[in-house]
């Protein structure tokens, strides 16, 4: 299933930003939410390959020149190849051939994932979902430090003046280690979509500046890591990569990424992305991530994997998001939005509101710095909250994975049904109680 | 051997090899008391206190009948400072979490006890008891302070050893004591499984007596 963003036409249109918004005069931008429609769920063709540790690169090219291969791309970070076959070829049949082969360990499809979305916009008051949650009490006990890096694997963020890309406005001091895009190669994440750029904010975007909007945890510092394309589409290779380079990433010698965000997701699962999730948290990151958009009883991959917190959308009201998927893989649910209501009456659609760029003048344009602050719903605008939360916590002292996962879901308000359920997971997250811990009877 | 087993084991041995007191006036005393308190719930002190043990003072009123009966009415204070912490498990790892958080047990004690004969300058005895013991939990999270208290019935038995044999005299005695059900509802000791406040106390003991034996 693919999402596609569609522009509200007359509908909802109050204001488009012709540049820059001005702080004084924020411009509000309306976007409809996404619509799905069918779409491949892997490359047509593409196949991951894993080979045995003893084999070596005359092997692996040898396999690959035995199934017809036109290109053979290795890993940065490991023994994985992208294998790209000739046109026409069936993709099953080629992972049949490599399956057969000693040398390869494993062989599977490059899967598709999407980001979750659908914009809109601005500032604090307008941010319903931080109050939802306890925001304002969360930053009395904690806002977050810049020794733990929160990696966002996105479109990119609009995190420097880079080419025609442009840092965007309200990152204020917000810290960024050098990022990675899998597309390029290099350390340039510039985003080319909007996606990233809003679902980073929600973990950082600067507070008590007197504009626009705040992150959650806005005391974080953030790793950009492009993964998804300038159509916030990726594949399953492209998503390992990036998590690879979050988890070897060292500043001064330490590992310093302690949280990653994958407000995206797919069909299937994926040994090679699954791996490098083990290796993620083995290693002490907690890795969140979005149940999908689909409304269905099915959590989206790679959320639906155990050690991956699944995070749900709810809206103003508490109540499911439409869109949200659910399902026994759900852990927890976050504010994700539902741009059908208002229930704050004011006078705006109840989207996740931060900063980022037009997506409509970027896609039309090429034009990456008319910047807005944009409602938008969906399970990646909830994700980003619980990867905020994961943050704050280790800051405060939870250094385990396992140990942070708990704590948020042991303090999430039960929502639904008594105790954890398909549609809630354990409740909606309460950030300050997790991060007031435990006494000896309270 | 738990110390509970042990203070049966030492009432057990006391009546067998103590001899029935002389006949005297009984009389009033008074006594001060400190010592050592070890907390049954402990994981859950250990975790958020970072120690089962407790420092503990008190003081106490008695009266001693003629053939040796007599009844104990005290009162102690143990406390402790922590922080508050999380455990995601009873077998997982302890993390601290910065929140001061204090932890203080106030048991008022009544005791029916029986004094033994002299060997020498020392009197040994026992008692039994009952009381009620106040829980009181204290922690502040960025400025919030959030306080929780309750009292719980308890009872206990003790055995102890008095030296001397004019108006002030010396005593150390061993206590077990039980508080079910004052904790493990919420925190740790729910997490633990931990439920009860009692546990051993070691005390030593000044008393001032108008009792003659």
């Amino acid at each position: 299933m693919k999402l596609v963003s569609v522009v509200a036409g007359g509908l909802l249109a109050l204001g488009f930003a012709t540049g820059l918004a001005s702080q004084a005069d924020p411009q509000v931008f309306f976007m409809v939410r996404s619509e799905r429609r069918p779409a491949p769920v892997y490359k047509p063709d593409q196949v991951i390959v894993g080979f045995a540790t003893t084999s070596s690169q005359a092997l692996a090219e040898r396999a690959a020149r035995e199934i017809g291969a036109v290109q053979m791309r290795r890993s940065l970070f490991g023994g994985r190849y992208l294998v790209t076959l000739v046109d026409g070829q069936d993709v099953p049949a080629a992972l049949a051939r490599l399956r057969a082969m000693p040398e390869v360990e494993y062989a599977e499809p490059n899967g598709i994932v999407r980001a979750y979305l659908s914009p809109n916009d601005e500032f604090y008051r307008y941010q319903w979902h931080m109050r939802l949650i306890g925001a304002e009490r969360t930053w009395d006990i904690q806002r977050g430090d810049p020794s733990v890096v929160v990696a966002v694997l996105d479109t990119g963020i609009a995190y420097e003046d880079y080419g025609p890309f442009r840092k965007a406005p309200d990152w204020g001091g917000t810290p960024f280690v050098t990022g990675f895009n899998v597309f390029s190669g290099s350390n340039h994440a510039n985003d080319d979509n909007f996606h990233g750029t809003h679902v980073a904010s929600t973990i950082a975007e600067a507070a008590n500046n007197s504009i626009g909007a705040t992150g959650l945890c806005f005391g974080c510092a953030l790793m950009p890591v492009k993964v998804l394309d300038a159509d916030g589409e990726g594949t399953y290779f492209d998503v390992a990569e990036g998590l690879d380079y979050a988890i070897d990433f060292t500043q001064n010698g330490q590992k310093t990424v302690k949280v990653i965000n994958l407000s995206l997701g797919g069909d299937g699962t994926s040994t090679t992305v699954t791996r490098a999730i083990d290796r993620a948290v083995a290693q002490g990151i907690t890795v969140v991530a979005a149940a999908g958009n689909d409304g269905e009883d099915s959590v989206s991959f790679p959320a639906s994997y155990a050690s991956v917190i699944a995070v749900g959308a709810v809206d103003g009201r508490k109540q499911r998001a439409p869109y949200s998927n659910y399902g026994s893989a759900l852990d927890v649910v976050a504010p994700g939005g539902d741009l059908d209501r208002n229930d704050d009456n004011d006078q705006y659609p109840d989207g996740v509101l931060q900063q980022t760029f037009s997506p409509t003048r970027a896609r039309l344009e090429g034009r990456y710095d008319v910047f807005g602050y944009f409602f938008v719903e969906g399970t990646s605008e909830a994700t980003p909250h619980v990867a905020a939360i994961a943050a704050l916590l280790y800051h405060q002292g939870i250094k385990d994975p396992t140990a942070i996962r708990k704590a948020i879901e042991s303090t999430a308000e039960d929502l639904g049904g008594s105790g954890r359920d398909d549609q809630f997971g354990y409740g909606l997250v309460r950030p300050a109680e997790a991060l007031k811990g435990l006494g000896i009877n309270k | 051997m738990r110390p509970r087993h042990l203070l049966a084991a030492a009432c057990v041995a006391a009546l067998f090899l103590a001899k029935p007191p002389a006949a005297s006036a009984g009389g009033f005393a008074i006594d001060a008391q400190g010592g050592y308190f070890s907390i049954a719930a402990k994981d859950s002190a250990e975790a958020v206190l970072g120690s089962s043990g407790f420092g503990t003072f008190g003081g106490g009123l008695s009266y001693t009948f003629g053939k040796g009966i007599f009844v104990h009415a005290g009162v102690r204070v143990a406390s402790r400072d922590g922080e508050r912490v999380f455990v995601a498990d009873p077998a997982g790892e302890v993390f601290k979490l910065g929140h001061p958080v204090s932890f203080r047990l106030v048991p008022v004690e009544f005791t029916l006890g029986y004094r033994f004969g002299r060997f020498g300058s020392f009197t040994p005895y026992i008692g039994v008891g009952g009381g009620v013991t106040s829980v009181k939990e204290e922690s502040t999270v960025a400025g919030i302070t959030e306080k929780e208290s309750q009292s719980k019935g308890s009872g206990h038995a003790r055995i102890g050893l008095e030296f001397g044999k004019k108006a002030l005299r010396f005593a150390v005695e061993a206590q077990w004591s039980t508080v079910p059900d004052a904790i493990g509802v919420g925190g740790v000791s729910k997490i633990y499984g931990e439920s009860n406040v009692g546990g051993f106390t070691i005390l030593g003991k000044v008393i001032f007596t108008t009792a003659r034996d």
